[in-house]
């Protein structure tokens, strides 16, 4: 080893307490505008990325971003909804896909595993974002799913598997009941918010709703315990025991009761995506729904844009503070080099005195700032690699 | 060995003035420059190593006027030629008593420590008595064990001349003769010049000579040389 170094390497290790401080007040001095720079590109990337595929989306009057956010990453609700009439009128404009979507339930939460966000769509939905099931296969009958690829990982569900959705409020019995869907199959992660959902088709989506139900036989043939009384024979009025169940299951025997009242043009949809095929069917569409107040149509790339150039100012603001305090830590640190080079004068003049240049000892005190550099830039890296593993995800969940 | 002529040296920011007009040390020859402490004894003997240069005159060491050596020719001859006790003996705490001994390797890009020399270093620790001692740390040392690597360090490189500036200050009296001792054993086994500093009159006896120091001071504020510290 260079003897520079090796003197360098021992000092170090010898003064090891105030060698680590200096270590790892310089990696963070490196490590913070460093990941944040990296993480705020990385969520830059991704988000845009997201929204430059999303050509167009309709959906209820209200914020911009809420819309975008909802369609994209399936994280807020909008206040109001849509109907499927507004999907079958963009459905007709020429050369436009239209793709509705209807995210207003999510998985019920186990101990451990967030319940993730049901999305009710049609088939067009996989063919847009190019999502293939991984295992087994896509939904095909009421009643069926198919999980994202992180979801399946983190609830350790499989195809085969069933899924139960958690009711919005579990104390209105009259309201949206919980459904338990079976799984088709697992979708190939695709490095999106599509990994950490549920797919199903929309009239399952409705069903959990409690626009679709079925009907389910309470009676002593079917199980004996099912019924506990029924005073008057024949008469609707029965009194239903415990082994009724707490949940709707659509399997074969019961999907042929399953049935929608009402109107289908009037049933709600969250958005609907709008992927028109050229720049002039995009400027029609846009144009057919610009005077619409019961219906807004955006652009996510342009949203995405403004809600980024908050997110720059703000960058520009953090970085500001955090490059003023490493300037503070930097003279601090320089302080403590300075005062331990003069608490080792002693050391030095020895060494001049048996034959050593001063060069030499620059050299000397050179390789002990390089190796604390070095060591310090090692340790930020390995941070910053950490960092950007996790906190381009956890900027998503805290800012979307 | 030493030869000096009219060598004349003198602080900038002081009266102290030195003036040698003739001063020969044979080959070999143990040698103690005598006098209270601050006297100059050191500044002679920095002169002697070309730490320091002369204002005028000639001090040649080995044959080299060493005075008029480039600055880097005068730090290699140094290291190569002469070997430095300092007081307090100015080891290293960092490295282990072997690491200490080896500096001198350490430091001059042209004396690379080779095998050879890693094997002389630990021949001289055998030859002190520390042998077992070398992967020690030399803050768990003794003082007499710390003499005795100081002692190996300056030997390190043969050196034809040893300098030894008031290795015995800091040390109570056995301690102190025994560090001469070992320094006058050290010198005559490799056969190498020795001049120490002391202001300890005890132990000049143990000499070959006693220089006459007092006599080299002249001071320019026209005060008595010879009783000024």
């Amino acid at each position: 080893m260079n003897s520079a170094f090796y003197l360098a390497v021992r000092s170090l290790c010898w003064h090891r307490s105030r060698s680590l401080a200096v270590i790892f007040s310089l990696a963070v001095i490196i490590w913070l505008p460093a990941t944040l720079r990296i993480t705020l590109n990385q969520f830059r990337s991704e988000i845009s990325a997201r929204a430059v595929s999303t050509p167009l989306v309709i959906g209820a009057p209200g914020s911009r971003i809420d819309l975008v956010m909802h369609s994209l990453y399936f994280r807020s609700q909008p206040a109001t909804t849509v109907t499927m009439a507004e999907h079958q009128l963009a459905a007709e404009s020429s050369g436009v896909t239209a793709v509705p979507l209807h995210v207003r339930f999510t998985t019920r939460s186990q101990p451990g595993v967030d319940g993730a966000p049901i999305v009710g769509t049609t088939p067009e939905y996989f063919t847009f974002r190019k999502l293939t099931p991984q295992s087994g296969e896509l939904p095909a009958l009421l009643g069926e799913c198919v999980l994202g690829a992180d979801y399946a990982e983190r609830s350790g569900l499989r195809t085969g598997d069933t899924v139960l959705s958690a009711p919005r409020n579990a104390l209105n019995l009259a309201g949206d009941y919980p459904l338990q869907m079976l799984i088709t199959g697992v979708l190939a992660r695709n490095h999106s918010p599509d990994d950490d959902a549920v797919f199903t088709d929309l009239r399952t989506a409705w069903v959990i709703e409690g626009i679709g139900h079925g009907h389910q036989n309470v009676d002593r043939q079917t199980d004996p315990t099912l019924l506990l009384s029924n005073e008057r024979e024949g008469a609707a009025s029965v009194t239903a025991g415990l082994a009724v169940l707490p949940y709707l299951e659509i399997t074969d025997q019961n999907r042929d009761s399953f049935h929608f009242h009402g109107n289908t043009s009037e049933f709600p949809l969250t958005a609907v995506l709008a992927v028109p095929a050229t720049e002039r069917d995009r400027v029609k569409l846009l144009g057919r729904f610009s005077g619409s107040r019961q219906l807004q149509c955006i652009s996510p790339p342009q949203v995405i844009e403004e809600l980024l150039s908050i997110v720059f100012r703000i960058e520009q603001f953090v970085l500001m503070f955090t490059l003023a305090a490493a300037a503070a830590a930097l003279l601090l640190l320089g302080l403590v080099l300075n005062l331990s080079l003069r608490l080792r004068a002693a050391e030095m003049q020895t060494m001049f005195r048996l034959g050593c240049s001063r060069l030499t000892i620059l050299r000397l005190q050179s390789a002990e700032v390089l190796l604390l550099l070095v060591s310090a830039a090692a340790i930020a890296v390995a941070g910053g690699l950490l960092a950007r593993s996790t906190a381009a995800a956890l900027l998503q969940q805290l800012l979307l | 060995m030493i030869a000096i002529r009219d060598l004349r040296f003198a602080w900038t920011d002081g009266p102290f003035q030195l003036q040698i007009p003739r001063l020969d040390i044979v080959r070999g020859e143990a040698a103690v420059l005598a006098g209270p402490s601050g006297c100059g004894k050191t500044t002679l003997l920095n002169l002697i190593c070309g730490i320091l240069s002369p204002a005028a005159g000639l001090v040649e060491v080995a044959g080299t006027d060493i005075g008029h050596l480039a600055d880097a020719d005068r730090r290699l001859f140094r290291l190569r030629n002469i070997g430095l006790v300092f007081q307090d003996f100015q080891l290293i705490d960092y490295l282990d008593v072997l690491g200490n001994v080896l500096l001198p390797c350490r430091i001059q890009p042209s004396v690379r420590l080779s095998p050879a020399l890693r094997e002389r270093g630990l021949e001289l620790l055998n030859q002190v008595g520390l042998g077992s001692f070398s992967q020690r740390p030399v803050t768990r040392l003794s003082q007499g064990e710390r003499q005795r690597v100081a002692l190996c360090r300056a030997l390190l490189l043969n050196p034809q001349l040893l300098l030894a500036d008031e290795p015995t200050g800091n040390l109570d009296p056995d301690n102190s003769r025994r560090m001469v001792e070992l320094l006058l054993q050290e010198s005559r086994r490799s056969g190498a010049t020795l001049i120490m500093v002391t202001h300890d009159h005890s132990l000049l006896p143990m000499f070959d000579r006693t220089l006459p120091f007092l006599q080299y001071l002249a001071r320019t504020d026209g005060t008595d040389a010879g009783t000024s510290a």
